[in-house]
């Protein structure tokens, strides 16, 4: 896996890596994909249909509106006030 | 007597009948957690004083005869599970911090029956790995402490197989209940896909994931999971299936039960130790001797399961992890003035490397020049896996392999070499893949005395079974305690 692919990956997996980093991960991330390659050896078809009896359908819960957490337990664990999580502005 | 080296049945009956406290066994279980797990590092987290007060809550609870199986009975609990109130990490500086706001439905079951968590085990960072070191913690082998425990339930099973705990739960996505149940002498179960809800479970791959239990025997085993299965409105994949005693099957004649014993596990080009491949079809000539029938058989595609395991769990888990972001929970980075800086410097200080090269592989995978040829292909295969699966138990009724394709490794021989590290894990998988049940009980140790397991697979929601035929084993079986104080 070259430099340039493992740059890309790294942007869509919201990762930052310094080059000395790069370098070692496109070393690794060679011989990961070198494993998962054997797959393409495989003549197969993915039958979609063929999942609705082996996956089972989802039991559903009725809808029913029930009370949810306190806003003051979902802000516990970050950076929040006046009942809101803190970001930057956010200007686009 | 040595109340740490008890089952948690015989726990249970003594308990009952008032030959020592809930308080005075959790208290015996610290005591050896302070002498051992300084250096043996099973747990992550140590709950004393909450150990302590759940226990004289238990003991109330069976002083007025409203005891129920797990009452007061000490046991570690994963630290992917959440705990309300109590730290709950995943091995993994993002989370280093992590208070939960609400307990998983599996807590919440077993605090209702009055069980003592005596503290929160060691795991790969968010699950990922078969060795269980990381930043916080390294987990060693109650057998030699030079070697892994396993993982990603490393510190389940150390803390089980070192007298820590009675019992322990944890979570399974490609053998982690199995594996380090294996390497370290004690009997691992993961049921089958939706048995037990995973609400609360901190997601790795959520189509592979399932908590099950680690214990000293499979009984126990049965014991443990009895208390945590069921259907749970908060998690839509599991399932309303009829509840039935695991255990209820032990004891059973296995004469005639036919077990399968597919070549492929025990093809030594496939990198088994010659000892473990030896170890587990001894095992397999003892059932026979029982009067089992075994049944050669076949399953070609092994060859690609640890690939589809790869291609499927990293694609999960790349999508998963996208939640820890540092705004909602987690570690923020105090660098980055944007919205975007923030959640990516805070995703690069708190991931450790083996989870970025799954959420690497994970978005590799998934995107759109790659999907046709991994992610598509690798669904392909699950459903190879569901059929090939479905023919061998036409015509058997469980599957016999080795857990692990070798024993324990050296702690610093793991570090290096991630790749070796994924292709060992070919005789857990499979499992996982096909959404099946399956124990892993000791058969044997090899020339350092290091333990050895084998790994009985049922059918879908076949546990009694496979619970059977480990006690089966496990009766005749003369286990050798790790040599600890």
């Amino acid at each position: 896996m070259d430099l340039k692919m493992i740059s890309h990956l790294s942007n869509l997996s919201k990762l930052s890596f310094t080059d000395d980093e790069l370098e070692k991960f496109s070393n690794d991330m060679s011989s990961l994909v070198k494993i998962v390659d054997t797959i393409k050896e495989v003549d197969i078809e993915y039958n979609p249909i063929a999942d609705n009896k082996n996956i089972y359908f989802n039991d559903l819960r009725e809808d029913i509106a029930k009370e949810s957490m306190a806003t003051e337990n979902i802000l516990k664990n970050a950076i929040n006030s006046d009942n809101c999580f803190v970001v930057p502005k956010v200007v686009e | 007597m040595n109340v740490t080296n008890l089952k948690i049945r015989e726990i249970r009956d003594l308990l009952d009948k008032k030959s020592f406290s809930s308080v005075e066994l959790t208290q015996a279980y610290l005591d050896r957690i302070k002498k051992i797990d300084g250096e043996l590092q099973s747990y992550i987290t140590i709950t004393e004083d909450l150990a302590l007060n759940s226990a004289k809550n238990a003991q109330n609870k069976i002083d007025n005869g409203n005891s129920s199986p797990l009452c007061g009975i000490p046991i570690s609990i994963k630290d992917n599970i959440c705990t309300d109130g109590i730290k709950t990490t995943c091995g993994s500086k993002s989370l280093e911090n992590f208070v939960p706001p609400y307990n998983a439905t599996i807590i919440d079951k077993l605090n209702s029956q009055g069980m003592v968590m005596l503290g929160k085990a060691n795991l790969d960072e968010f699950a990922i790995g078969s060795t269980t070191q990381n930043i916080f913690a390294k987990t060693k082998n109650p057998y030699d402490f030079s070697k892994v425990p396993g993982g990603s339930s490393g510190g389940c099973a150390a803390s089980v197989s070192a007298s820590l705990c009675a019992g322990s739960i944890g979570s399974d996505t490609g053998g982690s209940l199995r594996q380090p149940a294996s390497l370290c002498g004690v009997t691992g179960l993961r049921p089958t896909y939706g048995s037990v809800s995973r609400y609360g479970l901190v997601a790795f791959a959520s189509s592979l994931d399932q908590i099950g239990t680690i214990a000293k025997d499979a009984h126990d085993c049965a014991f443990l999971l009895n208390s945590i299965v069921g259907h749970d409105d908060n998690d839509a994949t599991s399932l309303k299936a009829k509840t039935i005693d695991f255990a209820s099957k032990i004891g059973e004649s296995i004469k005639g039960m036919k077990i399968a014993v597919p070549k492929e596990f025990y093809d030594e080009n496939n990198g088994i130790n010659p000892e473990v491949k030896d170890t587990v079809l001894n095992a397999a000539e003892k059932y026979k001797e029982m009067g089992a029938e075994l049944i050669e058989c076949s399953l070609p595609s092994l060859k690609y399961a640890v690939s589809t395991y790869l291609i499927l769990s990293s694609a999960e888990a790349a999508s998963n992890l996208s939640r820890i972001d540092g705004i909602k929970y987690g570690h923020r980075s105090t660098k980055g003035e944007t919205f975007g800086d923030i959640v990516r410097n805070s995703r690069t200080e708190g991931f450790g490397d083996e989870v970025k090269r799954r959420i690497l592989l994970g978005n590799f995978v998934l995107s759109s020049e790659q999907y046709n040829d991994y992610y598509e292909r690798a669904l392909a295969l699950r459903q190879r896996f569901i059929a090939d699966y479905a023919e061998i138990f036409e015509k058997c009724d469980v599957i016999l392999t080795p857990t692990t394709l070798s024993t324990a490794t050296g702690i610093s021989e793991n570090i290096m070499t991630p790749s070796n590290i994924y292709l060992d894990n070919i005789c857990t998988v499979t499992v996982d893949i096909a959404s099946l049940p399956a124990i892993s009980t000791p058969c044997g140790y090899d020339s350092n005395g290091m333990p050895i397991g084998m790994s009985i697979i049922g059918k879908k929601f076949d546990e009694a079974t496979i619970i059977q035929l480990a006690d089966a084993f496990e009766k005749s079986f003369d286990a050798i305690s790790p040599k600890l104080i």
